[in-house]
């Protein structure tokens, strides 16, 4: 074993070092100075609440990523522990690197609630997605999510559903919207050149779950939007934000910015994806180095927009069970959006109910970071989600809302693992079944009424 | 890996429990799964169509269906398919028919 040797991969500590600093801005570089070894972050993550072991406190995680960078200073070679560095033990740089990607990919769902936390600001995702952008380059990444980038990159979407299989997906709904609003007229238009907006989906709504196209087209519909999909730039997630590959982020984004700008819109809407949001609305610009030259929202702001003008009205005895709101990590606490969704369940539910804590200060629900894709971690993953599913148990809410397609998988795997007895939507769905069409058509049961009968 | 202990054979499945060889799918190791992941004691006729027609669509093109052509070729709705799996088409039907996880947010 020869300490300079390359890995398999291509990959040695001192290349891991050196492209790791390589892409250390200043804001990385104090989150690397600045932990003082406080602790306070262990008690705000969701992996220590489940399981408090060291391994669990954020400050380790980062610590995992200083201590391979510190093998490279030249006084830590003879005593590394002395001096911080991880000891070699025997292992090769490979195994060594290994085990970092462990932490890395395994331990974190870079929802930065320890970055509110922490009295210093030290942002652990930050450093936990620079660090898996460095093993993911040389091959060091988790299959699942090195697949789901791919078929994006290769076909288009992260599920690899044909234009079309799209557009039979499209025309389905738009039956189903017809029927729903008895307008025979309604319609769900595609590649419309000049469109006022570019609505974006999660291709799980196009490959298994529709009804979230259909609940969405409906509040559209609703509020006489001008509004496109394209069959050209549909996918509104980008998994190059958890594999950290700044490359491959930036021509996902990239793709849907040229597709919004060739169509010529005024509004890019993004499902209700929550790291599809903060990827394209927050990161993209970054990625890209240049501002867009149209708006980015969230859907769920669209749609408080339409309620707060008056362009849809909602009643809330269509959804009488007691609600309470999950807020996606990269929605509050990474997009600011936190008083929409409320406003909007205000309107269209009867009860609500907040889970404690909430908003910015959320726990997040486990399944964040590309954990879903992630299968060697499912178990840890259902394991983090505890403190959310005591959360939910303690609301006595029937029905938990979210605005992350992500996040109501893992909410689904939570209920069913805690026995937790809740139906879980997307907020979508829940407003589409309170609406009130102007034209007093009274709407058949969909989305969320459809699934719980 | 995990495996699960079935019969007389070892049938390797990774953490979300899904088949990891195609190959080693039987009917008995549906049922199997029916009853530990989806909590369904007995496949009636209808879980039977659907897992018959993944499988032959699987071999066919190497991918899982979309919802929307398990329904047209089933002649079944959405909403019965729901029912039928509680865990979703992916996690549900797809599982218990032995096709691989799918990429993306399942």
């Amino acid at each position: 074993m020869s300490v300079q040797g390359l890995s398999p991969h291509g990959l040695n500590l001192k290349q891991f070092s050196q492209e790791f600093r390589a892409k250390t801005g200043p804001a990385l570089l104090s989150s690397l100075d600045a932990c003082v070894r406080c602790g306070v972050c262990a008690e705000s993550c969701h992996y220590y609440q489940a399981d408090p072991r060291p391994e669990h406190v954020p400050a380790y995680r980062a610590e995992a990523v200083r201590r391979i960078l510190r093998t490279q200073d030249p006084w830590t070679r003879w005593f590394p522990g002395w001096f911080g560095a991880e000891p070699r033990r025997g292992r090769s740089d490979e195994e060594m690197l290994r085990a970092l990607g462990d932490v890395i990919f395994g331990t974190c769902t870079q929802c930065r609630r320890c970055t509110l936390s922490c009295p210093m600001g030290v942002d652990t995702g930050t450093i936990v997605r620079t660090a898996r952008g460095v093993l993911a380059r040389h091959g060091l990444i988790p299959e699942g999510l090195k697949a789901t980038v791919d078929a994006h990159l290769k076909t288009g979407n992260n599920m690899a559903v044909s234009r079309e299989d799209f557009l039979d997906t499209l025309q389905w709904m738009e039956e189903q919207l017809q029927s729903d609003t008895g307008d025979p007229q309604a319609r769900i238009p595609v590649n419309k050149q000049g469109a006022r907006v570019l609505y974006t989906l999660n291709p799980r709504e196009v490959k298994y779950f529709p009804l979230t196209i259909l609940a969405a087209a409906k509040i559209l519909y609703a509020a006489q939007e001008d509004w496109t999909f394209s069959t050209e730039a549909w996918d509104g997630t980008n998994y190059g934000l958890f594999s950290g590959e700044d490359d491959k982020a930036a021509e996902i984004a990239r793709r849907l910015e040229a597709e919004a700008v060739r169509l010529g819109v005024q509004e890019v809407v993004m499902t209700e994806c929550g790291h599809g949001y903060r990827s394209f609305r927050w990161e993209g610009p970054n990625w890209l180095g240049h501002p867009y030259p149209f708006r980015v929202r969230s859907f769920v702001e669209l749609m408080a927009e339409y309620l707060d003008s008056g362009r849809i009205k909602l009643n809330p005895a269509a959804n009488s069970l007691p609600v309470t709101y999950h807020d996606p990590c990269n929605l509050a606490r990474n997009g600011g959006i936190i008083e929409e969704p409320r406003f909007l369940l205000s309107r269209a539910v009867r009860e609500f109910r907040e889970m404690t804590p909430n908003g910015k200060d959320n726990y997040c629900c486990g399944g964040g970071g590309g954990m879903l894709a992630m299968t060697e971690y499912s178990q840890r993953r259902l394991q983090a989600g505890q403190a959310k599913a005591r959360q939910i148990a303690a609301s006595g809410a029937r029905v938990v809302v979210t605005s992350c397609h992500n996040c109501v998988d893992q909410l689904n795997e939570l209920n069913r693992h805690y026995q937790l007895k809740v139906k879980v939507h997307n907020l979508c769905e829940i407003v589409a079944d309170a609406l009130v069409l102007a034209k007093a058509q009274r709407p058949a049961a969909s989305g969320a009424a459809a699934q719980d009968a | 890996m995990p495996t699960i202990q079935f019969g007389d054979v070892q049938v390797e499945v990774d953490e979300d429990g899904f088949v990891q060889d195609p190959k080693q799918w039987t009917e008995d190791l549906a049922r199997y799964l029916a009853k530990q992941e989806e909590g369904l004691d007995n496949l009636t006729e209808d879980h039977w169509k659907v897992i018959h027609y993944l499988r032959d669509y699987y071999q066919q093109f190497g991918i899982a269906p979309m919802i929307r052509k398990l329904c047209k070729d089933t002649g079944f709705d959405l909403k019965y398919i729901y029912e039928l799996f509680p865990s979703g088409p992916a996690k549900g039907a797809c599982k218990l028919a032995g096709l691989p996880k799918p990429t993306g947010c399942v």
